[in-house]
């Protein structure tokens, strides 16, 4: 050491050794200013690795040996980690962070986790002063920054966000810690009987609540601190103090609490609501009660329905239909007596839609919606409309054929009316005299149809069918040699000229009489283009 | 003896000060190389108008920089370090220190009271030495290099591998699976069967050395077959055989 003297300066110089052969390893230990540490205070101190992170990187074993393990087990999934490119980082002990435990278990508590990265670049080192008069140098080893840990209870983050959106409403603070160490304790007991009910937790939690409301309900006189003792098991200390804050306390919570009551309530309320707008599945079972009366009358339309459907074209309306009658479902509830017309008169357009268009539909609805108050067409249109489909077989409601039944359109509204008259009247013998009414016109309109031939006979009145009746075309024999003079025809042709609507006679008697008033006259006979033509000269 | 975790507080009592000095990696490197006591310089500390200057001077047998690779660098390393002195507030710094042989013993050695950064005195050399670091830096870390010859000292066309020679070998050696009695063979399942609940068909073969279709034979007299659940496809004693809580050694019923 040589002191080196100079005007304004004065310097000494020091050696400095790094020592080589030193088994101790230096670390730092950083504070924070604000936490006003002062370690020359502290009278004992224990300080160990914190080795809570250990089980992240070892094994969970559950069974060793045994039961329940299996051979090589250990092996296989380590094989198979790495198949999948797990990669565990191993578990470091010196970089574990520190427990610092100052005073005794009632003093302070720091946590002094590792700061990397400063071995990387520069290196630190301790110098410190030897007696005699040298500098050592040690390298720094490792950096750990303390923080003190805190002791007092704290909320969870679910808790906080809950107590957080309370804030505006409860008034003291303190009971909200209070709060919860009640839960636990109460929850302790519990935990040990029902372990598995992890989802239940938060109903517990209600529960625990609630079952705090009803204590602290129940009890008028304020004698909380009782209760508090009872569920809080070992809490003597903390009750006897309480009890004088009880009374204040207790009013306080007994507020709170029925605000809290009223806001879970509130809140199973708005649960209950939340459910009103959802469309339900209508074959579930789970159904409350409020939608079974819609339910019902849709489920009855559904049934209703399929049994004159014609499949492609009405799916779409089905289930357009069926949307419909869900929504009516739910809101008009109430209204059971006025929905059924609606309702009605839909299925009604549905039914008859499909023997004919939609547009069918819509005149049947004007024309016909007296009719339907006496709930007698339902079953007819369903009659109808199962007749309607058979018919229709060959006509699968294409657009093409609007056209043509526009014609048919108002025909059969027309011999709907008729029919709807005459059922009043007549019996069943009427719907078959419809049917040929409406396939008759039919079939003139539309060429491309197959229609019955047969139908030919005319309108008769209930009265009667044999006699011919009076109306413009008879089948007698003046009216067969007029023909005839005029020109030649053929059998075919004569028969048209009578047609069974005119003449009143079915196709048979018209045949048999044609014949009998042909032998009579014995017109000649010619052959034109193959065919056999009758005429007469007169 | 104190304890393990107890720490030996007698620096902080005794308010110990020390240092903090940030040293640059190529001085720590040279004092790496010191010899003897481990003396590697002269620290001088004065007070000039009032401010402490410190400075560090590297002796002179540390200077020669060793650089990778085969010639020698040439450069040394700068001599003169003036200290930058800064305070330590915002952190209360405690150095403690570990034993690592045996006796592990944490002790607080004292705390900061300076903290100070090693700077080298910008000279010819130091710039010599930082483009030596930069240089050894920028090289890539993988180097493309073209082949003139193909390499064929890889994959060269075996006979037969030795390591498959090696396996007829034990093979053979080995002989087949030889049934021995069924006594014996249900001793080895029970004692195998109280280390592990689950075995592999194929475990049990390797233990037992058995021929396989003789000792799923056994197996069925005494044990199941999981096929569904947690344990694949493996076999386990039946009920009546096992019995592992408390693990001890039972005297098996064996029906023979």
């Amino acid at each position: 050491m040589a002191s080196l003297g100079g005007s304004s300066s004065s310097s000494t110089e020091y050696i400095v050794r790094v020592p080589k052969n030193t088994s101790k390893k230096y670390s730092i230990m950083a504070f924070n200013s604000g936490d006003k540490v002062n370690c020359s205070s502290w009278t004992q101190a224990r300080m160990e690795r914190d080795m809570s992170n250990r089980r992240m990187y070892g094994v969970e074993e559950t069974e060793e040996g045994a039961a329940g393990s299996e051979f090589g087990k250990k092996q296989r999934e380590e094989a198979r980690r790495k198949k999948f490119g797990i990669v565990t980082r191993e578990f470091k002990v010196e970089d574990q962070p520190w427990i610092l435990k100052v005073n005794g278990k009632a003093g302070k508590r720091f946590k002094g986790t590792k700061k990397g990265g400063i071995t990387e670049n520069a290196s630190y080192y301790i110098f410190t002063q030897c007696p005699d008069g040298a500098f050592e140098a040690f390298p720094v080893n490792g950096w750990y920054n303390f923080v003190p840990q805190a002791k007092h209870r704290t909320l969870t983050a679910e808790e906080a966000e809950e107590e957080w959106g309370r804030r505006n409403k409860v008034v003291n603070h303190f009971s909200i810690m209070l709060q919860r160490r009640l839960r636990e304790q109460e929850r302790g007991p519990d935990d040990d009987d029902e372990e598995g009910e992890k989802g239940g937790k938060k109903k517990k939690k209600k529960g625990g609540r609630g079952g705090d409301l009803r204590i602290h309900d129940l009890e008028d006189d304020l004698e909380l601190s009782s209760d508090e003792s009872d569920s809080s098991g070992g809490e003597d200390g903390d009750s006897k103090p309480k009890k004088k804050e009880g009374d204040v306390k207790g009013k306080v919570k007994k507020k709170k609490k029925k605000k809290r009551g009223s806001d879970s309530e509130a809140n199973e309320d708005s649960d209950d609501g939340d459910f009103e707008g959802l469309e339900v599945d209508y074959m579930s079972d789970e159904s409350s009660s409020e939608e079974e009366v819609g339910e019902e009358k849709a489920k009855s339309n559904k049934e209703a329905v399929p049994k004159g459907i014609d499949e492609a074209s009405e799916s779409e309306e089905e289930s357009e239909e069926e949307k419909q009658n869900e929504e009516e479902g739910k809101e008009e509830e109430e209204e059971e007596e006025g929905k059924k017309t609606p309702v009605q008169t839909k299925k009604k357009r549905d039914s008859s839609g499909e023997s004919d268009t939609s547009e069918d539909s819509d005149i049947d609805g004007e024309a016909a919606s007296a009719l339907f108050m006496k709930r007698t067409p339902p079953k007819r249109g369903g009659g109808r409309g199962s007749g309607g489909s058979s018919r229709t077989g060959s006509r699968p409601g294409t657009p093409s054929i609007d056209s043509a039944s526009t014609s048919n359109t108002l025909r059969a509204a027309a011999s709907k009316l008729e029919q709807g008259k005459r059922q009043v009247v007549g019996g069943s013998s009427e719907s078959p005299a419809a049917k040929r009414l409406k396939m008759e016109s039919s079939s003139t309109a539309v060429t491309t149809q197959s229609p019955a031939p047969s139908g030919k006979s005319t309108p008769q009145p209930p009265s009667g069918k044999s006699t011919p009746s009076s109306s413009d075309v008879q089948l007698t024999e003046e009216a067969v040699r007029r023909y005839l003079i005029r020109k030649p025809m053929t059998t075919k042709d004569l028969l048209k000229k009578f047609q069974t609507k005119r003449t009143g006679l079915s196709s048979e008697q018209t045949v048999n009489v044609l014949a009998q008033i042909l032998k009579r006259l014995n017109p000649e006979r010619k052959n034109v283009n193959d065919k056999m033509h009758f005429y007469l000269t007169e | 003896m104190s304890e393990k975790g107890e720490v030996d507080l007698t620096g902080a009592k005794q308010n110990t000060g020390v240092w903090l000095v940030k040293v640059p990696k190529y001085l720590s490197q040279q004092w790496a190389k010191a010899s003897g006591r481990g003396e590697v310089g002269k620290l001088r500390i004065g007070k000039n108008q009032g401010k402490a200057e410190v400075e560090f001077t590297l002796n002179e047998d540390l200077t020669m920089i060793d650089s990778l690779g085969d010639k020698p660098s040439g450069v040394q390393a700068p001599r003169d370090h003036p200290f930058t002195m800064q305070t330590v507030g915002g952190q209360t710094l405690a150095v403690f220190t570990e034993t690592q042989s045996g006796k592990e013993q944490i002790s607080l050695e004292g705390l900061v009271v300076q903290r100070a950064e090693c700077r080298p005195a910008v000279s010819e050399n130091y710039m010599k030495l930082k483009r030596l670091q930069i240089e050894e830096l920028s090289k890539p870390v993988r180097l493309s290099q073209q082949l003139e010859k193909a390499v064929t000292t890889n994959y060269k066309p075996v006979a037969n591998h030795s390591y498959n020679l090696e396996y007829d070998r034990k093979k053979k050696e080995e002989g087949k699976r030889a049934r021995v009695d069924k006594q014996q063979v249900l001793d080895m399942l029970f004692s195998a069967f109280e280390k592990h609940q689950y075995y592999n068909i194929k475990d049990l073969v390797d233990i037992t050395k058995q021929p396989v279709s003789y000792l799923k034979e056994i197996l069925r007299d005494i044990g199941i077959y999981n096929v569904k659940g947690t344990h694949k496809n493996t076999w386990e004693l039946k009920p009546e055989y096992r019995h592992y809580q408390g693990g001890e050694e039972e005297e098996k019923e064996t029906d023979d």
